[in-house]
């Protein structure tokens, strides 16, 4: 939040050559949008199902042919992500295959070593911020979340979908299983994604990248300094909300 | 001579006098305002108690027209003073009007609105019935007389079981499935005072249709009225949850939905009778019941065809979570009620501390 002060700062009139890192690819920016969407309309037809109790779902599922309307829908936009998925773990495994798999999504101890360094400084137990590469462990645990959110959600909506074909391989209790999975997996994933990923995107900073898939050379000082080293092999530590 | 004796007797005369109010009062509970006392009975049984006494009917029917004045006696109207011409109205006096029924049938069908005179509310009601409906185009949908009796009518739950018999003189082939059943059994063989009999599920004078999406949509409210009643069920050893749990279940939400939302619409989501039977519920642990584990799977394919023996394990029957009858869901459950608290948690103090050493910072460098 200091950068912002200190961006103000600048008088309008000086030239400023403003150095861009490209953070996303176009085809990242496509997933995030299929994401974003299916996502979307999953949870707004899901909802409903779940809580058919409630007034505000009947006004909804108004008619037994809106219930069908809106299973439909769910059951499109369910598609539409198992697509998105099959896309993301084929060029996951076909890069895999290339020894071109990028790693730095992948969950390491400096993870863990970042988190309880964060929580730390959280708590005034440490002056400095700890410096992070192209992924933070916030962003970390965002995409794996959601990378397991998503497999419950599939695997579990594929039974409730399914549940007689499902039950001549599985024994028949998964399906009530997968019924309470589903509804709750849903729920829990909503809320986090509402608080952590909204939070650390929307409103600690608005961080448009995933859209537009480049990055500012402050916000790439202040939150992705490994990277920001790595790829200018300036080794500036600039992280902004450390000094006090 | 004559004024001594008025004088002595006079305290006979008060007792006389309280003695004929009394009866009066007692007298004018059961019979209406309206209705002069009857005293056509011993007139009328003068000739009527002869068995013999009958008449051919202009179809070739034998009436017969002999009334048991020991059975009269018994019988709920002649002792409260309801007699012959309460009735039979236009039969005055001796010679009789010229009789103008061709069958038995129509004279039931005729006679029986004098029912109405007193019992007026019930015959209102039993006009909105399934019977009253039918009787229009089917001359043997029943009247009052055909359940109550016309001559000799009695309390009609007296024994319980009497009234299952009585809907037994039309409805034979549904007495004997429910004489075989839990209820039927109970009913029949030990005179059980809580379990239903004919008229408990289906109303008694306005009976209604059972086959249509009204009645199937109350269906398991119906059942609760006793299933969910924690008293009773404790004195036979069954759970009280049943209800409770169904509405919980993939088809009681359904139904619920249907029932609040599209009552008048068909839905084809489990009522509680379309797997424990109708008439021929058994107990879960007879070989014979639907819902027994032998025949559990040809139950759940009247609606789910073509599934396999896994499937039964997908139904919860009712039960509580638990790890012994229901693994998958144990775990799902226990899995989620630690993770989601640790993670929303989680989060929310994590984002939490964000913003307080955001807002501290900044705070610092304004007074810096």
């Amino acid at each position: 939040m200091s950068e912002q002060t200190e961006d103000n700062a600048v008088p309008s009139t000086a030239i400023r050559l403003e150095k861009v890192f490209e953070r996303f690819t176009v085809s990242q920016r496509w997933e995030h949008w299929v994401l974003l969407l299916s996502f979307v309309v999953l949870l707004l037809t899901g909802l409903p199902q779940k809580y058919r109790a409630t007034s505000w779902s009947q006004q909804i599922l108004a008619t037994p042919d809106q219930v069908a309307l809106v299973q439909t829908i769910h059951r499109i936009a369910a598609v539409v992500l198992i697509l998105e998925v099959l896309y993301h773990l084929g060029k996951a495994i076909y890069r895999m295959a290339k020894r071109r798999l990028p790693d730095n999504i992948f969950v390491t101890w400096q993870d863990f070593r970042d988190a309880g360094q964060m929580v730390a400084y959280l708590l005034f137990l440490r002056k400095e911020k700890p410096v992070f590469g192209k992924y933070n462990f916030e962003e970390k645990v965002t995409y794996w979340f959601i990378f397991v959110g998503i497999g419950i959600m599939l695997v579990s909506g594929l039974i409730l979908w399914f549940p007689e074909i499902i039950a001549r391989v599985l024994p028949g209790g998964v399906i009530p299983a997968a019924k309470l999975a589903h509804s709750t997996e849903a729920i829990v994933a909503g809320i986090f994604v509402v608080i952590w990923h909204f939070y650390h995107v929307h409103f600690q900073r608005l961080n448009l990248s995933i859209f537009s898939g480049k990055i500012n050379e402050k916000d790439m000082q202040s939150y992705h300094a490994l990277e920001y080293e790595r790829l200018t092999g300036d080794n500036t530590d600039e992280s902004g909300g450390g000094q006090s | 001579m004559i004024k001594i004796r008025l004088r002595l007797s006079r305290p006979i005369w008060v007792a006389a006098a309280l003695l004929a109010s009394g009866f009066a009062l007692v007298y004018s509970w059961h019979v209406r305002a309206d209705q002069p006392a009857q005293e056509t009975e011993t007139y009328c049984l003068s000739c009527h108690n002869n068995p013999d006494l009958k008449t051919t009917l202009p179809s070739g029917e034998v009436l017969p027209l002999y009334i048991s004045p020991e059975e009269l006696e018994q019988s709920i109207h002649s002792p409260l003073g309801i007699e012959c011409q309460a009735c039979h109205t236009e039969i005055k006096t001796y010679p009789h009007p010229q009789n103008t029924y061709t069958t038995r049938r129509e004279l039931s069908r005729s006679y029986y609105l004098s029912c109405k005179k007193c019992h007026s509310a019930i015959y209102e009601k039993a006009q909105d019935s399934m019977h009253a409906q039918v009787a229009a185009d089917n001359p043997d949908a029943p009247v009052c007389t055909d359940c109550h009796g016309s001559h000799y009518v009695h309390d009609p739950n007296e024994p319980r079981a009497q009234i299952s018999s009585t809907c037994a003189t039309c409805h034979d082939q549904v007495y004997e499935q429910y004489k075989g059943s839990i209820h039927g059994s109970a009913l029949i063989d030990e005179d059980n005072p809580d379990v239903p009999v004919c008229t408990d599920c289906h109303g008694v004078h306005n009976i209604h249709d059972p086959r249509t999406e009204q009645f199937r949509i109350e269906t398991p409210e119906l059942c609760a009225n006793c299933h969910a009643d924690a008293e009773l069920m404790a004195k036979y050893g069954l759970p009280a949850n049943v209800y409770d749990l169904y509405k919980l279940s993939w088809h009681g939400v359904d139904v619920s939905v249907y029932k609040s939302r599209w009552p008048t619409i068909w839905h084809d989501s489990a009522v509680c009778t379309d797997c424990h039977g109708v008439h021929d519920i058994r107990k879960t642990d007879d070989p014979q019941s639907h819902v027994n584990a032998t025949n559990l799977l040809t139950t759940c394919q009247k609606c789910h065809p073509g599934t396999s023996q896994n499937w039964i394990g997908a139904w919860t029957g009712h039960h509580e979570i638990s790890l012994e009858r229901t693994p998958w869901l144990f775990y799902v459950e226990a899995f989620y009620s630690s993770f989601t608290p640790f993670v929303l948690w989680g989060a929310a103090i994590y984002v939490l501390l964000q913003i307080l050493r955001a807002i501290i910072d900044r705070a610092r460098r304004s007074l810096r």
